[in-house]
């Protein structure tokens, strides 16, 4: 097969796939605690051809010998945007935002601790009467000891302060029953998206280095708000309107080679 | 003998390796820090054309004069010769990410010159790039975005432990109190460097080696913005239309040269 309708084609393939992480941004912009992808492109392989054997005769020449032919292009990585989204007051007690970058809650998924920026949380109810602090899905909260926050159900209120303690009101009473367990993404990029508003460690990785605890000094929570999705709208549809166009002139390059080969299969009518 | 049968022939083939050139840079319009590719035509070495006869002088007894004139060169064919990268500045666009640097050139001493980032591909060698989409690796590691070292001014990859820094306009990167000068180098021509994949460029055999960027020249490094390809699409489509339409009168050429065959082949010497 032609070269050039290979390299068209390769490229619409990657283009397909920047359009699908453009089209995932844009179905997230109202999720709580969502940080937008950014793809970017690189080239891909270029091929030495030596198409002169006779270098002697090659007068004037401005490049090395031979001549470099390029494969397209490909999607080299995706980045995680992690700047912050904006905040909204939600006046519910258990809404809280992370004021600083790089922060996460943690959540006890099927044994695993996993990652979230998303903190609409809830109680539900545990065993022996008990309430526990759990995600939208269910999935417990853990605290800053590493163990779920529980607490017995016969309460009157509850908040969250500044610094992540939970405090709990029965009676005239308020103490501190639990505290968040916060801790700070050293290196962001290598966790991978769970789906469901989580974060994970790649498989086999340690925390250590990539994530670290936070003290509870240097904690700081905003609680009856929740931080929204970090999608820049505007942003979005640029990319998408040039990811589009690519794609056509890729089309396009695919349909000027089709047609030269139509050309070379009339040689002979 | 037909001798422009041929020459047709490298005429279609020399126009499709344009047009493998020019959808390669269209595929890469936008690929940060491509820069395309101009495919540009030679001639096949000429030949000298020589008619060999003789003359026949009306004497008594009959003479013949050689001949030996020459009639003139003929070149038969047309080949890609070389692809010449073109290193103008991309447009630079504000992306917001942190380890996204892009390089603005300014004023360059020479007429050809490029200045680069410099990076570490997989067998350890020097490499440079004008990719400034970076990344930080698990180890702390700036790298490029397919995980090659990015290099500092000593030729050691740059340790940024996390993933705050700052980098100033002349390159250097600071992170937790400590300042890193990125390695930029500056070629004086640039078309001695042969382009190696995902963005990278080598220098050729009998390149002159690069310097540091930072005597000679007054490059910027931008953070939080990248270089984009200088493809012009739209001067890549009119190229590729121009290239399918030479195709196209070589393969008219090729098939008149056919018909006037058919009619050798088929009505000479025909018993009616």
């Amino acid at each position: 097969m032609n070269r050039s309708m290979i390299q068209a084609s390769v490229t619409m393939g990657q283009l397909q796939n920047k359009l699908d992480l453009i089209g995932n941004n844009l179905a997230n912009t109202n999720t709580t605690g969502y940080k937008s992808r950014q793809a970017n492109f690189a080239s891909l392989l270029v091929q030495q051809m030596d198409n002169l054997d006779d270098e002697k005769a090659e007068t004037g020449r401005l490049t090395p010998d031979g001549i470099r032919v390029g494969t397209g292009a490909k999607l080299a990585h995706t980045n995680l945007d992690l700047s912050h989204g904006s905040l909204k007051q939600t006046g519910r007690e258990l809404d809280v935002a992370l004021m600083r970058d790089n922060d996460l809650f943690q959540l006890e998924v099927d044994g695993q601790t996993q990652y979230t920026r998303a903190g609409n949380f809830y109680l539900n109810p545990a065993e022996n009467g008990q309430m526990e602090l759990t995600n939208a899905d269910g999935f417990r909260v853990l605290g800053a000891d590493g163990e779920p926050i529980v607490f017995d159900g016969d309460m009157d209120g509850i908040t969250i302060r500044e610094d992540g303690a939970v405090l709990v009101t029965r009676g005239r009473q308020q103490t501190v029953e639990g505290r968040l367990g916060i801790v700070q993404a050293i290196r962001p990029r290598m966790l991978e998206a769970d789906g469901a508003n989580r974060f994970r460690l790649p498989e086999g990785t340690p925390a250590a280095g990539i994530l670290e605890a936070v003290n509870q000094n240097d904690t700081q929570i905003k609680s009856r708000t929740l931080e929204d999705s970090n999608v820049d709208i505007s942003q979005q549809m640029t990319d998408l309107l040039m990811a589009q166009r690519a794609y056509q002139f890729n089309a396009r390059s695919i349909s000027t080679s089709d047609q030269m080969m139509g050309l070379v299969n009339q040689l002979r009518t | 003998m037909l001798r422009g049968f041929y020459t047709a022939a490298s005429g279609m083939m020399a126009n499709q390796r344009r047009q493998e050139t020019l959808s390669n840079n269209m595929s890469n319009a936008y690929t940060p820090g491509y820069k395309a590719d101009q495919g540009t035509m030679r001639a096949f070495p000429e030949m000298l054309l020589k008619e060999i006869g003789s003359k026949q002088i009306p004497t008594a007894n009959g003479l013949n004069l050689p001949i030996n004139k020459t009639v003139g060169s003929l070149n038969t064919g047309v080949y890609m010769q070389e692809t010449v990268p073109d290193f103008s500045q991309g447009d630079v666009r504000e992306t917001g990410i942190g380890t996204d640097l892009a390089l603005i050139n300014g004023p360059l001493p020479d007429e050809n010159g490029a200045v680069f980032f410099n990076v570490q591909n997989e067998n350890g060698e020097l490499r440079y790039t004008r990719n400034g989409n970076f990344t930080v690796d698990g180890e702390g590691f700036l790298t490029t975005n397919q995980g090659y070292y990015v290099l500092d001014a000593n030729g050691n990859p740059v340790q940024t432990g996390g993933m705050d820094f700052n980098v100033a306009e002349d390159g250097t990167l600071t992170v937790a109190g400590r300042a890193i000068p990125l390695g930029l180098s500056y070629t004086a021509n640039a078309n001695q460097l042969i382009k190696n994949g995902s963005g990278l460029f080598e220098p050729g055999e009998d390149a002159d080696a690069l310097v540091n960027a930072r005597t000679t020249t007054n490059v910027k490094v931008q953070q939080g913005a990248l270089e984009g390809s200088n493809v012009d699409p739209a001067k890549t489509m009119t190229e590729m239309m121009n290239t399918y339409r030479s195709f196209e009168m070589n393969q008219r050429v090729l098939k008149a040269y056919d018909q006037s065959l058919e009619k050798a082949v088929t009505e000479i010497a025909r018993v009616r």
